[in-house]
């Protein structure tokens, strides 16, 4: 037997022409929730830095998401369970949550909209990463350039925030459409 | 009630991303507490005016029990802190 | 050109016309016209009927304050009602109707009211209609609502849409008057964030109708070239249309922006309006000052105005009030409105001062200047014709066609204490102005009581500087800007002028005069909040922006003290009315709460299901085939397919949570009420949770999957509920324990998977023996599917049936179980959903959280033995043992079975003995779940009964209050199929 993956978002056409502000959604994310004991914190901070490639996002004191555009799922979980070992658990979270990207001129004024922390890039700097409230649903929120926020949600409201944050952009003729796998054709 | 509250962890967040779980002051007794403390731990609840600490979680957030100190006439927060002792 | 329309002057574009309609006429107005100003250029005077005596209404002022001239604007579901035409940006095609009159404006029925008036005095329907009772709702509250009216709300949809935004800076200035101005000049050039918020569609306030000179140009060129200075920094954000209406903890205020109300046909991709909520870690407020009314006899007749509006219209709009105006005043401002009308080309009638002693003034020498008089009555119908005026006891008749009063100033301070500050009288201001409220809000300009143009651009711009200085921006002083001559504002207050004739009006919307607060004073009600509810001075649209300090001071002249002991009136949040639409923002439709949708949502789709709504969750409820007409047809099949082969059924939406720690197990331990330590690696567990006070919380599952790894399950609603109540047990109760957990609820797709025939159709899936021995009844496992996608396997069960709970991470959900179904298919398995997944259970005696209700001990749903005595502490044990959860008469969980087949048990229902009369004290207990039962052929139900375990056999009465029904029961153990559980463990 053989089984296929289907993204909670498949079926959304994208948009036909790509607009300064466009929302991206990354097809394949191999994400992992990391945890450790609070006094473990700071040794599995070092862990991430010492693999080098790895996203990290801050979730809570002693919780991460890890992120992956290269590796799978179990890639990703085997290789931080053997990073962090006797440290952190780790769990496979890869089709649990859904990842959107948002870039563009207008992408503070969109998430203004649902976001009440201040967006201005010397208050909530580039790297920078939290979990919070945009709208009615609970976010992962992460600064990924000047113009460019990464926002991780739950997959059973994915497509409630993909919804929500259309309307934010349709001011501004947010697009979108899915990068990478095998929907990356234009 | 505060506009935001400051999470030790997360930063300053608008107070609609707290649930308000109620009084952080008491103290969960022993298992073998006489039935009155039993009691006054589950039942019994001061409503103060003025200053109070209460339990609020960052639920959209990290998730965490903060203690949150405030006035309840003149909504000033005094003190947001970490809820656990570890 | 208009009858009323200056020859030239003003901020209007009189190469533009704009077509507009009041009460169905056509007019014309242009970009730039208030609604109000265009009507007024059309000697459209008359634009309302008063609230009470539906007396004839005109303009009062022209800004937000305006008490009489609202309308409705627009047209069907686009209507707005009550709108200020003060403040209604003409556009082509703008429809405004006037409200609060039958059959029309000019000839309104209502207006015998005003011939009762000596009947319709304050409190008359408080003391008129109290009795008998019941007549007030029924009978005189309609009559009287339909009487007293303001603008129709529509009830059709509102076609419009509404977003709400966040913004923060380091500065609001809230108006963007001469102080406002200077501010953001000088808070912008040191580089702060600076957001200047304005009402008006036209940024530049008293500055647009400020005849005064700035630099050699009108006040309005200063306006302009500042605005565009202002809008060449990047760190300056100017909002125009926006009103700040509230001002909340931690400096959050909230603002409306009116994007398209001044637009006939809204852009579809724009709201109509947007709520702002506004962090700032200063503000400043520079809201400016309105002018006061004279409370004189005749002053509600159309044409008599403030002076400033007078002023307004002239000078910014280009507009005369009338042809010949007369100006009272109490103070010199009122001669600053008739030098500039005299400029305009409009004659003045005379001016009438209040003081004896007021001082010369050179460049009005060919004016009628009359001292020390009052206006004691006006003449005319539905525009002012004549003034009486009074002085040392003598009497005369000026003829006029409009008055402008000036009255004196009042700070506009509402922002400032609606946060509980109180305002605070000033003697040598004759005013209320706003205490010192702290650092977060600082006020300035003619809202802290500085009258003049140059006094107010000087304090805006020192106020900026000190904040600018205080969050550590460096300032540089600016040149002030030279400012022309200007009029001394000082004036000698009059509460009241003396000699009335006919009615001297306070809050011109709601019809209170002088009069009624002399009632309400004689009557007891004095007190500024006393009179305000007795009279409804200040009750109106404008919440009394024009009469509140009026009011004050003529209770303080009235009971002899100073309006400082009289006070006035809390200011709250909102300053001027905010739609319900921008209120909801977005947060409608789709919007208004987020869709959860399970990872097999699409298969349920595919495969027909009809979905229910459970909290956010969107759950398939059952799976209609071809011929089916009722949901109970589909729900009886799938059970009895379950029974007899198998089925399948989505339960992605339980709450799943992984649990980690050297002390995970004795975590659980704490946190369920059963023992949970020694279960055993590659086994689950019921796991009944209590609360603290020994009542029943949730059930669900425990598994282990290692020594220190636990995997846990909660219901579908309380999954939020018992995630919070697990990290607060793991923060603030037991932090010294090594535990952790997440939640994946998300990553499973899981699907159960029960009947006779589920072990061939799951074997046929996956790699593993799951024969009876290799994986027994409550074995938890990890599996590989064919084809080698890894999964998890869970032998437990919901129907009573043999059943695997099979998860697999989300995204492969829907390509399983379309294999499940295809393995299924020869052993005749069906889809089935929640209404078949509910008659299982019952069938089985399985408890929900309709039998957890809040007030069910385990004992009571028969797990009383399940209880753990051995743990030393768990939560709820300590209450769980007390006097009253243990009582031998507590309500115990029953089946019950209709005497008769055919008849219908309902859960809400209550029993009671045969012959016993319904009432609290003969009430035996309650039905909690009720269905059909596709196995026996009856209704079958579950119900709490006092005793209820020691009654088996009895017959009780189900009495249905809703429905008006008795149906006769049988008592019996709660569990119809399969007592002995012989099939789960096959």
């Amino acid at each position: 037997m053989s089984f296929q993956s289907r993204h909670p978002l498949e079926g959304k056409a994208g948009s036909a022409v790509r607009a300064v502000d466009h929302l991206e959604i990354p097809r394949s994310v191999a994400i992992a929730t990391v945890l450790s004991r609070l006094s473990d914190a700071a040794m599995v901070v070092a862990g991430f830095a010492a693999a080098g490639d790895l996203t990290m996002r801050n979730v809570a004191p002693g919780e991460w998401l890890v992120l992956s555009h290269v590796e799978r799922a179990v890639n990703l979980e085997r290789r931080l369970a053997a990073l962090l070992a006797d440290i952190a658990e780790v769990v496979d979270q890869s089709e649990g949550r859904v990842l959107l990207r948002l870039s563009g001129p207008n992408a503070r004024r969109i998430l203004a909209k649902g976001v009440a922390v201040d967006l201005d890039p010397s208050v909530f700097t580039v790297g920078q990463s939290a979990n919070l409230r945009c709208g009615h649903i609970a976010v992962n929120f992460a600064r990924s350039g000047e113009n460019e926020f990464e926002l991780i949600v739950f997959r059973s409201f994915a497509e409630s925030l993909f919804e929500d944050l259309l309307a934010m952009g349709r001011e501004f003729d947010l697009s979108y459409g899915f990068s990478g796998g095998l929907a990356d054709q234009g | 009630m505060a506009s935001f509250i400051s999470c030790p962890h997360c930063g300053i967040r608008p107070k609609e991303e707290f649930t308000v779980r109620g009084d952080a002051s008491v103290i969960r007794p022993e298992p073998d507490a006489s039935d009155e403390a039993w009691h006054n731990y589950v039942h019994i609840r001061a409503n103060p005016r003025g200053r109070t600490r209460e339990h609020w979680q960052h639920v959209f957030g990290c998730r965490r029990f903060l203690v949150v100190e405030r006035d309840t006439v003149t909504h000033e927060v005094y003190s947001v802190t970490d809820g656990g002792s570890r | 050109m208009t009858a009323y329309r200056l020859p030239e002057g003003g901020l209007v574009d009189r190469t533009t016309s704009l077509d507009f309609r009041f009460d169905g006429t056509r007019f014309k107005g242009h970009p730039g016209d208030t609604l109000a100003s265009a009507l007024l250029a059309n000697d459209q005077l008359l634009l309302a009927r008063s609230f009470k005596y539906h007396r004839p209404r005109g303009l009062v002022t022209a800004g937000v304050s305006e008490p009489n001239a609202l309308v409705s604007i627009g047209s069907g579901a686009r209507t707005d009602a009550n709108t200020r035409a003060t403040v209604a940006e003409l556009y082509a095609g703008l429809e405004a109707r006037s409200q609060n009159n039958w059959p029309s404006l000019k000839y309104d029925i209502g207006a015998l009211n005003n011939l009762l008036s000596p009947f319709l005095s304050a409190g008359f329907y408080y003391k008129t209609f109290m009795w008998p009772a019941a007549f007030w709702e029924k009978l005189y509250e309609p009559l009287i609502r339909r009487a007293a009216g303001l603008g129709r709300a529509v009830l059709e949809r509102d076609p419009e849409s509404y977003e709400k935004c966040w913004t923060h800076c380091d500065l609001l200035i809230v108006g963007s008057g001469p102080a406002g101005l200077s501010a953001a000049l000088t808070a912008g050039r040191a580089g702060l964030r600076v957001v200047l918020a304005e009402q008006d569609f036209r940024m530049g306030g008293a500055l647009l109708s400020d005849s005064t000179a700035i630099d050699g140009n009108s006040a309005s060129v200063f306006a302009e070239a500042s605005l565009a200075e202002l809008a060449t920094l990047p760190n300056v954000t100017l909002m125009p249309r926006t009103t700040v209406f509230g001002w909340y903890d931690d400096n959050v205020f909230g603002a409306v922006e009116r994007v398209q109300k001044h637009v006939a046909q809204p852009i579809a991709k724009l709201p109509v309006e947007r709520l702002w909520r506004i962090a700032a870690k200063r503000a400043l407020l520079a809201t400016g000052a309105e002018e006061r009314p004279l409370v004189f006899g005749g002053n509600d007749r159309p044409g008599v105005m403030t002076a400033s509006a007078i002023g307004t219209y002239a000078n910014r709009f280009g507009v005369a009030a009338g042809k010949s105006v007369a100006i009272f005043t109490n103070g010199n401002a009122g001669y600053r409105t008739a030098a500039d009308l005299l400029r305009h080309g409009v004659g003045i009638a005379a001016i009438i001062d209040t003081r004896s002693d007021a001082p010369a003034v050179d460049d009005l020498k060919d004016v009628r200047i009359i001292k020390g008089a009052g206006i004691v009555d006006t003449m005319g119908g539905q525009r002012l014709g004549k003034l009486v005026f009074e002085r040392s006891g003598y009497e005369e008749v000026i003829a006029c066609d409009a008055i402008g009063m000036s009255g004196g100033f009042n700070p506009v301070i509402h922002l400032a204490c609606q946060r509980g500050a109180r305002p605070v009288w000033s003697s040598e201001l004759d005013t209320f102005l706003a205490p010192d409220v702290g650092g977060g809000l600082s006020i300035a300009g003619a809202a802290a009581g500085y009258y003049t143009l140059s006094a107010c651009l000087a304090d805006g711009a020192e106020k900026a500087a000190t904040i600018a200085a205080d969050l550590g921006f460096a300032v540089t002083a600016d040149e002030a800007p030279a400012v022309g001559e200007e009029v001394d504002p000082s004036f000698t207050t009059l509460w009241y002028v003396p000699g009335a004739k006919s009615k001297a009006f306070v809050d011109f919307q709601n019809d209170v005069h002088a009069r009624d607060l002399g009632l309400a004073l004689r009557e007891g009600f004095g007190h500024i909040e006393h009179a305000k509810r007795y009279t409804t001075n200040g009750m109106a649209t404008d919440q009394g922006k024009l009469s509140g300090v009026n009011a004050a001071g003529i209770l303080a002249g009235m009971r002899g003290v100073s309006p400082a002991e009289v006070g006035i009136t809390t200011f709250r949040p909102f300053y001027t009315p905010v739609s319900f639409g921008a209120l909801a923002g977005t947060a409608r439709d789709m919007h208004a709460a987020p869709k959860r949708v399970s990872p097999l949502h699409g298969w349920a789709e595919r495969n027909g299901a009809v979905f229910v709504e459970a909290g956010l969750w969107h759950r398939s409820s059952w799976f209609p085939r071809e011929g089916e007409r009722t949901w109970r047809q589909t729900t009886d099949r799938e059970v009895l397919n379950v029974r007899e082969n198998v089925g399948l059924c989505d339960v992605s939406t339980l709450g799943k949570i992984e649990v980690f720690g050297t002390d995970a197990a004795e975590f659980l331990n704490r946190l369920y009420c059963n023992a949970m330590a020694k279960l055993p690696i590659g086994k689950a567990r019921y796991g009944l949770m209590l609360r603290e006070d020994g009542i029943v919380y949730d059930d669900g599952t425990v598994s282990r999957f290692g020594e220190n790894h636990f995997f846990v399950t909660t219901t579908t609603g309380l999954a939020a509920g018992v995630l919070s109540h697990m990290e607060y047990c793991a923060q603030v109760l037991w932090p010294d324990l090594d535990v952790r957990f997440t939640s994946v609820t998300d990553q499973w797709a899981q699907m159960s998977i029960a009947g006779p025939k589920a072990r061939a159709v799951v074997q046929a899936m996956i790699e593993d023996d799951i024969s009876n021995v290799a994986f027994p009844y409550l074995s938890v496992g990890v599996v590989t599917l064919k084809g080698g996608l890894k999964a998890r396997l869970f032998r437990i069960s919901f129907s009573g049936e043999l059943a695997y709970e099979l998860a697999v991470p989300a995204g492969y959900g829907e390509s399983v179980a379309d294999a499940v179904i295809e393995a299924g298919r020869a052993h005749g398995i069906c889809a089935y959903g929640l209404e078949a997944l509910n008659v299982l259970r019952l069938e089985k005696g399985y408890v929900t959280h309709a039998e957890f209700d809040g007030r069910v001990t385990p004992d009571d749903a028969g797990f009383g033995r399940m209880v753990s005595a051995q743990k030393p502490d768990f939560i709820g044990k300590r209450l769980s043992t007390r006097y009253g959860l243990t009582a031998a008469d507590r309500m115990q969980m029953v089946g019950l079975k209709p005497a008769e087949k055919d008849k219908t048990i309902r859960a809400g229902a209550h029993l009671l003995k045969d012959g016993a009369k319904p009432s609290t004290i003969n009430d035996q207990g309650y039905v909690s779940s009720a269905c059909f039962s596709p196995v026996l052929g009856h209704d079958i139900a579950l119900a709490f009964l006092k005793s209820g375990r020691e009654r088996y056999g009895e017959r009780i009465v189900v009495w249905d209050r809703l429905k008006n029904e008795e149906t006769m029961a049988e008592v019996c153990e709660p569990v119809f199929v399969d007592p002995l559980s012989a099939k789960l463990k096959v």
